[in-house]
């Protein structure tokens, strides 16, 4: 598996917050791990697929791979070469490579900026064209790619649909010909009808020009759907990463297993066959986690030694990674 | 004919905003029995949360609500003073909302909100509304009840509030709970607890449940009975079964091909994934269907079917008139100019 080139490469990411406790002063302060030892890493034109249950630091590992936060330990490499501790001049050529797509086209767009302006910021701010004409001649060429027409191009966000919004957040991303896009759960705020489009959209994208995703999503039909490989992520852990057949068809890790029988089925007959597999209470808290492997808490098989040590991420052959003393 | 616990025939409801008239349901008929789960299904601004707050009767004063009849339990419900229809909310039909978050009064307590409601409704004492309090949010699943009571909502998580909503829509025993994408703000396995407590109290109450929601496996799951609302229209009609096998509306079709339909817990024989890395990676992916455009805009409804713009089995009929719903079989019914009489095809056997 590893004649296929790695485009990201993820090691041991840690993105620490520091956080108003009770009181004044340093010494007050809280650390709130949302993502501790995060390692996976995504090969060049294929879908990387994460998925977990909110607040369990997702959002956070795309954005900090961007460097829109600044990990707290660990390395990002990018074609084989380590971003994290890279200096904000020297990474400006590599932002053009890396885009983001994000998840509200509500609020991703600037309201008093027209689509024109949107799209073509980018393309201003990189240098990349010389002249309005010529912005506007490439803004053309973008909107006709993601299927919105021509006299678009001077109207202003609230004028279209929620689809047509993300349309112009995905030109806008496309600007720069990125390489690697992390898409923040770019279809839950959109009608069912109007998702499968925009998926569509993705994935002819990625056909013609290679690009690589980090799909970040909770919708688990749809990242089975796109995604190649899919990592599963729990209060801030990565528990279990496979090549996505492989990790829906053979689940090893028992949070893993509940996520799934509790995602809900377009199909009546498979959905009353399956049993779901109801998980008591909620997510801890990233601010106290339980000791040693985060799921203890909520799992069924747990035994001592969850509660004294973290697991592992283990290889258990091809290619699929799980962390749990208990594995099924 | 009208044995239903709820029946709604010709409902219209109309809004007048600062741009003009919205019509937002146009004519929906709607029953269910005493412990049935009914799912309606749309996209939003497709009329399903209108209808269902028109039956309660609880839309602000630009919406004018129209019905040939509206009846619940024998009684007329567009007839009733407010006065009764205050008796009726909340009493005999419990209604959940969307958002956990904000349909909880943050200034009081949760005891507080679930006893108001009792004592209200059941004219009971302090402590007897405590005590059923407390037995309703044990019902919930939720520890700790008496210690839960004195506490306020943004003490507690998405799925407590959520089941404290249930709680209090259900202490006073409806017979009808309205639960409007009463899951969609959180998180799956959060999700699978809430479906699974609202298939229970249908189950242990006979509750009838009316389950608004645009995610058509939380339908899949749970219902017996399906409408698929578009445009302010019902497009069609079922059981579970013969919606999600049988669709007999473009529509109904469409959305079924715009989700991934493969399950998660698919059981496939192992020789398949001998193939290895490269032919996982390579794998044909089956092609999601997009319906292309966009929803109608209901302020300028279109004249014929609401769907006709973005269906591709359109014919020139049903840019003129809407399709009246049709039998197709045992309690279906579709509205589709397709299945006329006249059709081109008709012949042809489904």
């Amino acid at each position: 598996m590893k004649e296929q080139k790695a485009l990201i490469d993820v090691q041991h990411l840690k993105m620490y917050f520091s956080i108003a406790g009770k009181g004044f002063g340093k010494k007050s302060r809280l650390t709130l791990k949302a993502v501790d030892d995060v390692s996976f890493s995504i090969t060049k034109g294929t879908t990387f697929g994460l998925v977990g249950e909110s607040g369990c630091g997702k959002t956070t590992v795309g954005r900090t791979i961007l460097k829109l936060y600044e990990a707290t330990d660990g390395k990002v490499i990018y074609d084989g070469q380590e971003i994290t501790k890279m200096p904000e001049k020297e990474f400006t050529p590599y932002r053009r490579d890396m885009q983001m797509i994000f998840q509200d086209p509500y609020t991703s767009l600037d309201p008093r900026q027209t689509v024109n302006e949107i799209i073509g910021a980018p393309l201003m701010v990189q240098k990349l064209v010389s002249s309005t004409a010529e912005r506007d001649e490439r803004v053309r060429e973008l909107v006709a790619m993601v299927g919105l027409k021509d006299d678009h191009i001077n109207r202003y966000p609230h004028e279209f649909s929620g689809g047509q919004r993300q349309r112009i957040g995905i030109a806008r991303a496309l600007a720069l010909k990125p390489r690697f896009i992390v898409c923040d759960e770019p279809i839950s705020a959109l009608d069912v009808s109007i998702q499968a489009q925009v998926v569509n959209i993705l994935e002819e994208f990625q056909q013609e020009m290679g690009l690589t995703y980090l799909f970040i999503s909770h919708d688990l039909s749809m990242v089975r759907h796109i995604s190649h490989r899919v990592g599963v992520m729990y209060l801030g852990h990565l528990v279990e990463v496979a090549d996505v057949e492989e990790l829906f068809r053979h689940k090893r890790h028992p949070y893993t297993q509940s996520l799934m029988s509790a995602a809900p089925v377009a199909d009546p007959r498979e959905a009353t066959s399956n049993k779901r597999i109801i998980l008591e209470g909620d997510v801890p808290s990233p601010l106290n986690p339980p000791s040693g492997c985060p799921f203890r808490t909520r799992c069924r098989y747990a035994k001592d030694i969850c509660s004294e040590a973290m697991p592992e991420l283990t290889d258990v052959g091809s290619g699929h990674f799980v962390a749990c003393h208990n594995m099924l | 004919m009208s044995n239903h616990l709820l029946e709604v025939k010709n409902l219209r409801t109309h809004f007048a905003s600062g741009g003009g008239i919205v019509q937002a349901v146009r004519g929906v008929d709607i029953h269910v029995d005493a412990g049935e789960f009914l799912g309606i299904v749309g996209e939003s601004g497709c009329g399903k949360s209108v209808t269902m707050m028109s039956i309660m009767r609880l839309l602000a004063e630009n919406a004018a609500v129209k019905a040939d009849s509206l009846v619940f339990d024998g009684r007329d419900i567009l007839s009733q003073s407010e006065k009764t229809m205050r008796s009726i909310r909340g009493n005999e039909i419990g209604m959940i909302f969307q958002d956990p978050m904000t349909s909880l009064n943050p200034l009081f307590t949760v005891g507080n909100q679930m006893m108001e409601h009792l004592r209200l409704h059941k004219n009971m004492t302090k402590e007897q509304a405590k005590a059923r309090a407390i037995e309703m949010l044990t019902t919930v699943g939720i520890n700790e009840p008496e210690k839960r009571l004195k506490q306020y909502p943004h003490e507690m998580s998405g799925g407590m509030r959520q089941r404290v909503m249930i709680a209090i829509a259900m202490c006073c025993n409806p017979k009808i709970l309205i639960a409007d994408e009463p899951t969609t703000a959180l998180d799956v396995t959060i999700q699978a607890q809430i479906m699974e407590l609202m298939e229970d109290l249908k189950n242990n109450f006979s509750t009838a449940v009316i389950l608004i929601t645009h995610d058509l496996g939380v339908i899949a799951r749970s219902c017996s009975r399906v409408i698929v609302m578009y445009g302010g229209l019902i497009m069609e009609e079922g059981s579970v079964e013969q919606i999600f096998y049988e669709p007999a509306h473009p529509y109904t079709e469409g959305l079924l091909r715009s989700v991934p339909r493969h399950g998660i817990e698919e059981e496939d024989s192992e020789s398949q994934d001998k193939g290895g890395e490269a032919q996982t990676v390579e794998r044909q992916r089956e092609k999601l269907i997009p319906i292309p455009g966009s929803p109608p805009d209901l302020m300028n409804p279109p004249a014929g079917c609401p769907f006709a713009a973005r269906c591709e089995k359109a014919m020139k009929i049903c840019k003129m008139a809407p399709a009246q719903l049709t039998e197709v079989g045992e309690g279906h019914r579709s509205a589709c100019w397709l299945l006329h009489s006249q059709a081109p095809g008709k012949d042809r056997e489904r």
